[in-house]
């Protein structure tokens, strides 16, 4: 089966990597924009199209009046993006929800590497409980 | 002098009041402080930490409060040797804090309460026995060992959670003050309603003047918490959750 990725994003104003920014710029790590998203990893042999209306049309995962899904071209974090997944989540399963953080600074590029580390270390990603995949 | 204690309150805390008018109720001079007024925590004696859904569990539950400026002066006030409880969501914050079990540094947290096992919110009635020594904890050195202490369970995230070398420690450094227990005082892993690890409840630190407590003590703390009490009963005598709180300010009294 294949698996792939799909973005569930926000629509409206995003309050709480509005929050995460400011949380993260009084941690002195220098952010102007943070982009959240929940993940969702599904191995299918189903279309796009349907596994689309899937999403779509499941209350639990996708709000249209709320959300756009966008299908993930790539399966791994893109430059200054980090995706953040439960550490007893089982990796096999059929349907894995991670958490998608993308951040940049004041010019609109996203963060280095560095920075990006002291973000997960310090407020992103709680080592006990989560991995944080770059 | 009564002790003086502040109720913190971020946005999103729900469940000041009660907790203020419990630990009044025990003899402390307990004022609720909000989020904007960190500048006079200096002031109080001890900080509690009441349930709620600070910043409303944004990235998860507690992280944004655990750096907010409020812990700033808990964190400075632990390490001076001040009291600290938390309560359900305050409990939360301060493990994201690293308080507790504060095997680690500061705001890096080794352990967390996080998501039930069963996927979901739960509220339910538990016991909760008294696990550790007296010198193990100020806060709940004046129970009688062993104590039950009645309480309510009700969270989606209770579920104690670390990797297994930091499990091993909580556990035999003494860390695990309360554990989930039945009538008889029996305790064991599979009587935490949530999946607990430990059959934890709560959690102190190496210096035994922290305290991260899931259920809440203070919802079976007055008579009127009972459906089942008798007719002509005080409404508003104390029951058994109230006895956590005395403790905390027998500590306080004594220090």
């Amino acid at each position: 089966m294949e698996s792939r990725a799909y973005a569930v994003e926000l629509k409206i104003p995003d309050n709480e990597a509005y929050t995460a920014m400011r949380a993260l710029a009084r941690l002195g790590i220098p952010v102007a924009r943070v982009e959240r998203a929940d993940l969702l990893v599904i191995a299918s042999d189903e279309s796009d199209d349907m596994l689309r209306e899937r999403i779509e049309h499941d209350e639990r995962l996708f709000n249209p009046n709320k959300h756009r899904l966008e299908r993930l071209s790539d399966m791994r974090p893109r430059e200054g993006e980090v995706w953040v997944e439960m550490l007893d989540a089982p990796r096999s399963a059929p349907l894995r929800r991670l958490v998608s953080w993308r951040l940049f600074d004041q010019a609109g590029k996203p963060l280095g590497g560095e920075e990006l580390d002291a973000a997960c270390a310090r407020l992103l990603c709680n080592s006990a409980i989560e991995r944080a995949i770059r | 002098m009564k002790a003086r204690v502040a109720v913190l309150v971020f946005p999103g805390t729900n469940s000041e009041v009660e907790t203020r008018d419990l630990l009044v109720d025990c003899g402390a001079d307990a004022r609720i402080v909000h989020w904007s007024e960190a500048a006079s925590l200096a002031y109080y004696d001890a900080f509690v930490l009441p349930g709620g859904f600070a910043y409303e569990d944004r990235i998860r539950a507690g992280a944004i409060a655990a750096h907010d400026a409020m812990l700033d002066a808990v964190i400075e006030g632990s390490e001076a040797g001040k009291l600290v409880m938390g309560i359900c969501n305050g409990a939360q914050i301060l493990l994201e804090a690293g308080l507790a079990p504060g095997t680690g540094a500061i705001r890096r947290p080794t352990a967390a309460f996080t998501h039930n096992i069963q996927g979901h919110f739960i509220c339910q009635r538990v016991l909760l026995r008294r696990d550790a020594a007296a010198e193990r904890c100020a806060i709940a050195a004046a129970l009688p060992q062993d104590a039950l202490i009645p309480a309510w369970a009700a969270h989606g995230q209770g579920r104690l959670a670390a990797s297994s070398e930091h499990l091993e420690e909580i556990e035999r450094g003494g860390y695990v003050v309360f554990r989930y227990a039945d009538v008889r005082g029996a305790t064991g892993a599979h009587l935490a309603p949530q999946g607990s690890a430990l059959g934890a409840a709560a959690l102190t630190n190496r210096r035994g003047n922290v305290l991260a407590l899931m259920p809440h003590p203070e919802r079976d703390a007055w008579n009127f918490n009972h459906l089942d009490r008798r007719e002509g009963e005080d409404v508003l005598a104390p029951s058994g959750g109230s006895a956590l709180f005395e403790s905390f300010v027998t500590a306080l009294e004594r220090m």
